[in-house]
């Protein structure tokens, strides 16, 4: 009789007691991951790429005076309102900049038109690009500068993380 | 019963320990037992801790073997000039020293430099007396396979050579000889004959589709506005499909380049994974049975 009255106490105080202890287990368990992780600013607002667009104009080569002023026109009505939607990186426009700064207007043109080219072409981009770090295919404008020592082959499965 | 159960089991208990002598066997940092744990470490592939363990044995003690290894860690680790110097500190008298000498050489055909590798192969003074000569100059041949230089005379390349070794070599020399390049100006040619064949020749069919598609497509809205006389719209996409023509000519030309890499890089990875199976043909020394 003894016995059932000490257990039915133990166990009353055993309920009592597991809330609390639950309580302060997890109470310490948050408390060290503040300690040991540090408290991270949650944010779920999508990044814009072109927010960080480079706007300003060469002034020292009136060509590309000219063309930076239409590309700048053409991101700054066009594409930024239009929304991040080329599939590369660099993005076409950008990348007919940097073909024009690696060779001149003419070819700069033809690697722009073909990169067009291969923009549209929705059925064989995957499996064929290395993905460069924010996820977009990773196309260069140094691999069709025609000049074979500037090419640097990457496979598919690579992933750039500079670009 | 139970008291006196106890004290036997805590008598038990307290006495097992005395038995041990402390010193020999439980000094963790005895030189056989840094050894040891440094072979347990180099067997596991943990090569940094292992070089750490050997070098600390070396304090105490010489053992060419275990210079050996240390260089072998060094090497695994992608440290080839340290690796290089620990080879090369192998004295004559060991046993490992011919071995050693054929790790040496391969440390600098691993780093890279081709040209370094040669002359170090030349100043080694391989062929004279040589246990391994025929394995040094497997390695050797293979050397002019990594570059764009002139390939040495095919039986020559090939005298080193024995069994399956030989098929794989014979196969490589004959790629090299005659890789399977696409030329830059057939297929700015073909593009240039119908929009989009060259990029089809350089297997890159999709994009050879969508080529001929947009020049087709332009082509005939500038055709068919031009008969309706809508001069501007004709003139703007006459220019928009002569953009995109020229655009795939020259794209084809650099597309066939690209090729071109890509099958290097291929053969390329394809050699050095069987260099790499093939233990670069030194003899394997097993020092984890």
């Amino acid at each position: 009789m003894k016995n059932k009255k000490a257990e039915l106490i133990i166990s009353v105080l055993i309920l009592a007691a597991a809330p609390l202890v639950k309580a302060q287990i997890k109470s310490s368990e948050n408390e060290s991951r503040w300690v040991k992780w540090g408290k991270a600013d949650y944010s779920y607002e999508i990044k814009d790429s072109f927010a960080q667009r480079d706007f300003s104009f060469d002034e020292k080569n009136p060509g590309r005076f000219v063309l930076k002023s239409l590309l700048n026109t053409y991101w700054y009505f066009i594409s930024d309102v239009d929304g991040d939607n080329c599939s590369f990186n660099p993005t076409c426009s950008e990348f007919f900049l940097r073909s024009v700064k690696m060779t001149n207007i003419a070819q700069g043109t033809l690697m722009f038109f073909d990169r067009f080219t291969r923009d549209m072409d929705i059925l064989g981009k995957i499996g064929h690009y290395p993905y460069a770090s924010n996820g977009y295919f990773y196309d260069p404008p140094s691999l069709y500068t025609l000049n074979k020592n500037k090419i640097i082959y990457m496979p598919p499965s690579a992933v750039v993380s500079n670009e | 019963m139970r008291k006196a159960f106890l004290i036997v089991l805590l008598i038990f208990s307290t006495s097992l320990p005395q038995d041990k002598k402390p010193g020999d066997s439980l000094n963790l940092f005895s030189p056989p037992n840094i050894k040891k744990f440094a072979d347990y470490l180099f067997c596991q592939g943990d090569y940094l801790r292992a070089a750490g363990e050997y070098e600390n044995y070396l304090k105490t003690n010489y053992n060419d073997t275990v210079e050996f290894k240390i260089a072998v860690s060094l090497c695994s680790m992608d440290k080839y000039s340290e690796a290089a110097g620990r080879f090369a500190d192998i004295p004559p008298a060991s046993a490992l020293y011919q071995l050693s000498k054929l790790e040496f050489l391969k440390t600098y055909f691993l780093k890279g430099s081709l040209t370094e590798y040669r002359a170090k192969y030349s100043a080694a003074g391989i062929k004279s007396g040589f246990r391994y000569s025929n394995e040094a100059e497997s390695l050797y041949n293979f050397s002019y396979l990594l570059n764009d230089g002139p390939l040495p005379d095919k039986n020559k390349f090939l005298a080193s050579y024995m069994g399956s070794d030989r098929d794989s070599a014979i196969k490589f020399y004959n790629w090299k000889e005659d890789p399977p390049h696409k030329s830059a100006l057939a297929a700015a040619l073909m593009s240039a004959v119908i929009p989009g064949l060259g990029k089809f020749y350089t297997h890159e069919y999709w994009d050879g589709v969508f080529a001929f598609l947009s020049t087709g497509i332009l082509g005939y809205l500038s055709y068919s506005d031009f008969k309706a006389d809508h001069n501007f719209r004709g003139w703007l996409f006459a220019g928009l499909a002569a953009g995109f023509y020229g655009g795939n000519i020259y794209g084809s030309a650099a597309s066939a380049q690209l090729f071109n890499a890509k099958v290097n890089f291929d053969f390329t990875n394809m050699l050095k994974n069987f260099l790499s199976l093939r233990n670069y043909f030194i003899p394997n020394i097993n020092f984890c049975r």
